[in-house]
């Protein structure tokens, strides 16, 4: 509440002073409320001469079951800071971080400790959607630190949310279910029974997805609904080949998409149907567990890890050399959350959290996925999705890029900043 | 639209789903009719037999001799967590076994995922037993027949075992009353530890079995204890005939659900335990005594 004054106090001299006068308003409101000079004193005094370090929250699950998305998001990020010295512009970076579970509290009150107590400058996080929700008032009513949304895709962020200090580096529901609905027309089939893991990000995928192949012209004959954290998917599987359709799409994600795929060709029905998909349910995570199973299905996803350009391959030989691991999707949203970072303070020459927005807003990031840049809009990522089929490789199978679309602009939902 | 052909896959679903359950249950239901302890590490047993049956399958490409060796580590892990846990706190209140069993269940998730990582895994279903067998009416994945066929021998032997042999004999007795028993001059720790280990090693074997046909995560033994619990309620606690049953019936409605109302099929299981209770608090086949 008081530090987002202090660093435009030490700005002041500098380039916007109406901005500048807005904050120390707001400054003093802000110490009034406090009630305490003496706090605002030993906070971060330093911050205004621009000496003191750029403070990363790291909002993420790192237990449970998205722990693995966790410690991606927060390897791929420290991995662009590492190669960038361990300092960004000069200033060095430093980490706080805390486990979110997948508790919406827990992710709230890490929010409001780590801005107000913490007084970080980036939150990096959270992954689960329902997390995201809950933080965002906070991050709005704060306004002291810029957000960087390493994974939660719920497109209601936006459209409901619409917030200028919530930044997106991974994707929205729209972006990883619509845009394949024209490539399934065209390629696969003119009808399509949904299958999808019923919760929030399911039902929007299910929803995104059906409204654009009806709107190519083709037809969804059925809907089928699993509970998230099915294990035996074979009487949902039953009703999706009783739907007679020629391809299915579904979004399911981590061990639901692996007992889905296994057990999907498992019955058979890859010989009667071509299965589609949103990219989690065939990605660098879950593959390995699928083998076989997987071959032939179609996905889409706006980052391959066998994506062949330079920037890619040189992104996964590092993180390999740092992990031994190929990296996911979720390590390179981590890591395009550090570009961004990077982006923000060397424009904004300093942390002030208004310079950092207007620094990012429309910015271009030159990312292993391709570049991309912000929507001015809404802040979501315009970036290339791929077309994914799923090929033998050796010793195992491995996503073969069949077609990229290139910078798809989704919709804004009357989002406007 | 339901034709005679799906209804009669979703039947051979239900069972097979049901019979490979009670692989889980009934170790569940013995361990509590015979010491009282309801045991929340049981989901983690089967959890361990699936990555030990994992690592084993990917070391030696082996799926038959991780069927064969895995059942035993996990009966060895069993055995310890009986010897050394559990026997300490007999005869206490039972919230001690409770929340023992149930920090057991955070330690072992909490090692799993530090040795074998987050990701989802799967054991590579043997070659044997892949493609589908044309049944007449419907074709039906061979690893699902033979998981019907294995689990089915099980619970027949393990009938027979409870019933006819001496040492079922000596179980149903302890379970009645285990003072007289250990003044009848058996010692009674000794089958206590036996049915914890029978129990462990059952898990273990539905942990390799259903590692093939479903994901292999950390977190796959806190999702099956939940259903597992519901079953040995439904069917009485403690009851192995109410295990069984149970099992089945829970099968069949995870089998039928999703052709009635597939948002649903969570919630039939624990409408169905809620009725049960009302009507019979202790369980279609709950008697104290009963085995």
């Amino acid at each position: 509440m008081v530090r987002e004054a202090i660093p435009s106090e030490g700005a002041s001299g500098g380039q916007n002073s109406q901005r500048n006068y807005h904050y120390r308003r707001r400054f003093l409101a802000g110490v009034g409320a406090a009630g305490s000079l003496a706090l605002a004193g030993c906070t971060d005094s330093l911050g205004a001469g621009g000496s003191s370090a750029v403070k990363v929250g790291f909002v993420l699950p790192f237990s449970g079951t998205y722990s693995l998305l966790g410690e991606s998001i927060e390897n791929g990020f420290k991995l662009h800071v590492d190669d960038l010295g361990g300092e960004i512009d000069g200033t060095e970076v430093e980490y706080v971080k805390k486990d979110t579970g997948a508790d919406t509290s827990t992710g709230v009150s890490i929010t409001k400790e780590f801005i107000q107590k913490e007084q970080v400058d980036f939150l990096v996080g959270p992954v689960s959607s329902a997390v995201a929700a809950a933080m965002l008032p906070e991050v709005e009513k704060q306004a002291s630190a810029l957000w960087l949304n390493a994974n939660s895709g719920n497109f209601k962020l936006v459209a409901e949310g619409c917030s200028k200090y919530h930044f997106r580096t991974a994707f929205n529901s729209w972006q990883t279910s619509a845009p394949l609905a024209r490539f399934v027309m065209d390629n696969v089939a003119d009808n399509v029974c949904v299958s999808y893991a019923d919760y929030a990000f399911g039902q929007q995928s299910k929803t995104f997805f059906s409204e654009e192949f009806e709107k190519a012209g083709g037809t969804v004959v059925d809907e089928v609904a699993a509970p998230l954290g099915t294990s035996d998917y074979s009487s949902f599987l039953q009703e999706i080949e009783n739907s007679g359709a020629d391809a299915v799409y579904s979004f399911f994600a981590g061990g639901d998409a692996v007992n889905y795929v296994k057990q999907f060709s498992e019955f058979g029905l890859n010989d009667k149907m071509t299965q589609t998909g949103s990219g989690f349910l065939l990605s660098a995570d879950t593959l390995p567990a699928q083998g076989e199973a997987a071959l032939g299905m179609y996905s889409l996803l706006h980052y391959t890890p066998t994506k062949q350009s330079e920037r890619n391959q040189a992104f996964v030989e590092a993180y390999r050399g740092a992990h031994d691991t190929a990296p996911n999707v979720y390590a390179c949203q981590g890591y395009d959350a550090a570009l961004a970072a990077e982006k923000a303070v060397t424009e904004a020459g300093g942390t002030d959290v208004e310079q950092l927005v207007d620094a990012l807003s429309g910015a271009k990031i030159d990312s292993p996925r391709g570049n991309f840049r912000f929507n001015p809009k809404t802040n979501d990522p315009i970036h290339d999705l791929d077309v994914r089929k799923v090929v033998s490789a050796d010793g195992g199978v491995t996503n073969e890029i069949v077609e990229t679309l290139e910078s798809v602009e989704g919709p804004t939902w009357n989002c406007s900043l | 639209m339901v034709t005679t052909t799906a209804l009669a896959k979703a039947t051979l679903l239900g069972v097979e789903m049901g019979m490979t359950l009670i692989l889980i249950t009934v170790g569940l239901t013995l361990i509590f009719g015979m010491m009282d302890v309801i045991n929340f590490a049981h989901g983690s047993l089967y959890m361990l037999g699936a990555y030990f049956g994992f690592a084993l399958t990917a070391q030696s490409g082996n799926f038959w001799l991780a069927l064969l060796v895995v059942p035993l580590a996990v009966a060895v892990v069993g055995a310890l967590i009986e010897i050394f846990a559990l026997r300490p706190l007999y005869g206490r209140n039972p919230l001690y076994h409770i929340l023992l069993t149930f920090g057991l269940a955070i330690i072992i998730q909490g090692l799993v995922t530090d040795i074998w990582g987050g990701q989802v895994r799967n054991i590579s279903t043997p070659d044997a037993l892949s493609g589908a067998i044309d049944l007449g009416l419907i074709s039906y994945p061979t690893y699902r027949v033979f998981l019907l066929v294995v689990s089915t021998l099980i619970v027949v032997a393990l009938w027979l075992a409870i019933t006819r042999s001496n040492f079922g004999v000596l179980m149903r007795a302890s379970a009645h009353d285990s003072e007289m028993v250990d003044a009848l001059g058996v010692d009674v720790a000794k089958v206590f530890t036996a049915v914890f280990v029978l129990g462990s090693a059952l898990a273990g074997l539905a942990g390799v079995l259903l590692g093939t046909a479903r994901a292999v995560d950390p977190s796959m033994g806190a999702a099956v204890i939940i259903q597992a619990f519901a079953i040995v309620v439904i069917g009485g606690l403690g009851s192995f005939r109410g295990a069984v049953v149970g099992a089945l019936v829970v099968g069949l409605l995870n089998a039928y659900g999703p052709m009635v109302a597939p948002s649903l099929t969570d919630t039939l299981i624990f409408v169905l335990m809620a009725v049960v209770l009302l009507l019979k608090p202790s369980g279609l086949f709950g008697q104290p005594e009963g085995v």
